[in-house]
């Protein structure tokens, strides 16, 4: 943002190098993001590999029809209701991170805190499933085995009771994903002005009067601008969360069968190129439309923090 | 000052443009490299004869070997072929696990692929075109490969009158077997050969447990099959995954039913029920990934159901090596039977794209009838890659393995051309070679041999019904869900999903094939 800003200021000859600095990145957009565009076509063709993309037979819309089969109220609601949680819970998380690392003080404690909270994120999903299913595992699993026979309770089937997967994916994606997030609202605290909150100490604000009235305030445009970026991604789902880490269990397929994984079942044994295609397109349309209503929302009340 | 920062901006941005540039150039310079190679050796070639380039492409099980390894069992081979058929062979072995994507990448892409095989998707690639047209061109290039293999194997690769591939001639027919640890049955004086069906394990899994409380007496063949459904007799899958089947035949009958609806199906899933709650199969064999023999190298583990086409003694042999060389036993458990899919699940496909199908094809032919042919392609150059024995049999050298020798393809040998003419490896014998022929012969056959079920016409329907399948059955086969709730659950999910209307596509298509026949 700061660096659009900035553009404006500066005359064409000046932000000639500039743009000749971005060529590179440009280049990269131009044929990895929109030349495989044109794979769009694929979404409405019968595809065959003799005659090729452009000559295959056109077949309307007959690609998209197995995504609104049945299950397709349970997997929009699925995709969707745990992007929602993610994006609110989510936020809240991180800010919370934040605002606790930011009073941590000394530099030490704040790299020792911040790297813990990083490593998460370091780990691909299959290995956190991994860890995950040392802790659930119905034999030999660390809850039933310890937690769970403390308490004296029946130990759980965990990989075939559908009730506490929301909690459990929601509880994974955050210890994942919390650390890093935290990370963009850190860089926004510190670069709070450190005078208005002497200024605030000066006139008797106490902490939490601080955050309420200056760190949270000021953190708006950041929370707005990342929530509208994940808004965009709210038809797609994280792969690895929803397929890994319930071992793709067929009995939890209920709450945890999004589009992504239910596309990815049904595709594994018709390999039909087409009908990827015209998943992935429709959850870029529908992405697209999500983005450009939050955006008008956000203009509505507060122009100055929209995106466009 | 201000200018140098401005020069030096613009030549460091213009030297990563060049890089890219550069990238793209070699690449592009590359290909021109191949196309000037391959025009040296036309040209060359035009001085003394012209040879016919084609591309085999190959999955491999073991390790891809260098590029430099592959030139010399390349030109080994290429000396059979100068000579008998007039064609160059280049080598591209692929990787078991990335092989279907990887050989419809490079043919969307327009490489040159001229023969590969299918590995189960036969139908995916005659509809999608992938495949050459063989029935005008095998009388001409392949006799010998036809008369091998016969009209009746030959069927299983026909589509619409047409041949689109030829099968890998290998033991076809798949045994339903217990496979055990004999060590601890012979402890426990159960005798394994008095077990003749899946009905019959139960006592000997409850011996187990009240003798070894912590060891898993029944543990999954693979992730959310416990085995049971290989255990139906007499099915034909219609070219299925087996895994997941939707309408299948039963008992030579030519009525497409539904596996699940029938009372076999509800007493299998009552019985692993019982199983899993008297807690004699593992309890996470819905979910688990460990495959069989790593469950059961781990020492802990009693037996699993599995089918295999060697006979019982050579399958424990093999397996044994495979378990930490424990001391594991096989009981047959039921019926071979043979179906399209047993036979055209691996064969071999010239692709559409290839611009000498006939060359292809005729190398096709001598990996079915040349003995040097095959066994270079599956173990190399003989005293670099492996020794042969006085009576034919092959090891590795000494001190080598399979991870350690420079070209091997051993454990690909049941795919590639003829299974029978490969050397056999120390530790097997002749005599299986001969009871597995026979087999495949002998075994039962579906009378629906040789039909091939397109599923495009219901591709949607098939795809919900997969996902019901993946939803339900490993669940119902491993016993962690109640059938009587989960049974009426799955089969009206099902015909929500549309399942009568593959049932009804799936009858009309057969009855059209027997009509044609």
């Amino acid at each position: 943002m700061k660096a659009l800003k900035k553009k404006k200021y500066m005359g064409t000859t000046k932000s000639g190098p500039l743009l000749l600095i971005a060529l590179p990145g440009i280049l990269y957009l131009i044929i990895n993001n929109y030349l495989p565009m044109f794979g769009v076509f694929l979404a409405f063709k019968d595809y065959n590999f003799v005659q090729g993309i452009f000559g295959s037979d056109w077949n309307g819309f007959e690609n998209f029809k197995y995504l609104f089969s049945q299950d397709a109220f349970t997997i929009t609601r699925n995709t969707i209701l745990y992007n929602l949680a993610f994006i609110i819970i989510g936020t809240v998380f991180a800010i919370f991170i934040a605002i606790l690392m930011c009073e941590l003080g000394e530099k030490f404690r704040v790299k020792i805190f911040q790297s813990a909270l990083l490593l998460p994120n370091l780990l691909s999903w299959v290995v956190i499933a991994f860890i995950g299913y040392a802790f659930l595992n119905s034999d030999t699993g660390f809850i039933n085995n310890t937690i769970i026979r403390l308490l004296g309770l029946e130990s759980v089937s965990w990989y075939t009771t559908k009730n506490y997967w929301p909690f459990i994916l929601v509880i994974v994606y955050l210890w994942k994903m919390a650390g890093y997030s935290s990370i963009i609202y850190m860089a926004s605290i510190s670069g709070i002005d450190k005078s208005i909150f002497e200024a605030a100490k000066i006139d008797g604000a106490t902490k939490m009067q601080q955050i309420k009235s200056i760190t949270l305030p000021l953190l708006k445009p950041t929370v707005v601008i990342l929530t509208l970026m994940a808004v965009g991604r709210i038809f797609y789902s994280d792969f690895g969360l929803f397929y890994q880490v319930p071992m793709d269990s067929g009995a939890l397929y209920d709450v945890t069968q999004t589009i992504d994984t239910y596309v990815y079942h049904g595709l594994m044994e018709l390999n039909n190129v087409g009908m990827s295609a015209a998943a992935g397109l429709y959850q870029s349309m529908v992405g697209f439309v999500l983005v450009v209503f939050a955006n008008t929302i956000v203009r509505k009340f507060d122009q100055e923090n929209a995106l466009f | 000052m201000k200018n140098l920062k401005k020069f030096l901006a613009i030549t460091l941005s213009l030297a990563m443009v060049a890089g890219l540039v550069s990238c793209g150039e070699t690449q592009v310079s590359d290909n021109q490299g191949t196309e000037a190679t391959t025009e040296t050796t036309e040209t060359e070639a035009d001085s003394t004869v012209e040879y016919e380039k084609i591309v085999y492409s190959y999955a491999t099980f073991n390790n891809i070997p260098d590029a430099e390894t592959l030139t010399t069992v390349e030109e080994a081979i290429n000396v059979i072929t100068r000579e008998k058929i007039g064609v160059e062979v280049e080598l591209m072995p692929v990787s078991i696990f990335e092989y279907s994507s990887n050989i419809s990448l490079a043919l969307q892409g327009g490489d040159q692929i001229d023969v590969f095989q299918t590995l189960g998707d036969f139908n995916t690639c005659v509809s999608s075109s992938m495949a050459y047209d063989l029935t005008e061109i095998i009388d001409s290039c392949a006799p010998e490969t036809k008369a091998l293999l016969g009209e009746n194997f030959l069927q299983s690769c026909v589509k619409d009158g047409s041949l689109y591939a030829i099968p890998t001639y290998k033991p076809y027919a798949l045994t339903p077997m217990i496979i055990y640890r004999q060590d601890i049955a012979d402890e426990l004086g159960v005798d394994m050969t008095q077990v003749k069906g899946i009905y019959d394990l139960t006592a000997v899994l409850e011996k187990v447990k009240e003798k070894y409380p912590d060891m898993m007496p029944l543990i999954p063949v693979q992730t959310g099959d416990s085995g049971m459904g290989r255990t139906v007799a007499n099915v034909d899958y219609l070219t299925d995954d087996m895994f997941a089947p939707k309408g299948v035949l039963l008992n030579g009958e030519m009525t497409v039913v539904d596996l699940y609806g029938t009372e076999e199906f509800a007493s299998l899933c009552a019985l692993t029920r019982t199983w899993y709650e008297d807690g004699l199969i593992m309890q996470d064999a819905a979910t688990t990934t460990s495959t069989a023999t790593e469950l059961m190298s781990s020492g802990n583990s009693f037996c699993y159901i599995a089918s295999y086409s060697y006979p019982t003694e050579d399958t424990a042999a093999s397996l044994s090596a495979q378990c930490g060389n424990l001391d594991i036993g096989a009981v047959q458990i039921g019926e071979a039977y043979l179906a399209t899919d047993s036979i055209n699940s691996v064969s071999w496909m010239v692709a559409s794209t290839s611009k000498v199908p006939e060359a292809a094809l005729k190398f096709i032919n001598l990996t079915f009838t040349d003995e040097a042919v095959v066994n270079l392609l599956i173990y190399g150059i003989e005293g670099r890659d492996y020794v042969k024995d006085a009576d034919g049999f092959v090891s590795y050298p000494e001190g080598q393995d399979a991870a350690t020798v420079l070209y091997t393809a051993q454990l690909s040998c049941g795919t590639l051309g003829n299974y029978f003419i490969m050397y056999p490896m120390v530790g097997t014998s002749k005599e299986s070679l001969v009871w597995e022929e026979e087999q495949n012969t002998q075994a039962k056959t579906s009378p629906a041999m040789g039909f091939t079920f397109d599923s495009s016409s219901v591709k949607t329907e098939y795809t919900a019904v997969s996902n019901a399948i993946s939803q339900y059955l490993p669940g119902l086969s491993c016993g962690s869900v109640d059938p009587d709730v989960a049974l009426p659950e799955f089969i009206e999910k099902l015909n929500a999903a549309g399942y009568d209307k593959i049932l009804a596509a799936k009858q009309e298509q057969l009855d059209a094939w027997s009509a044609q026949k």
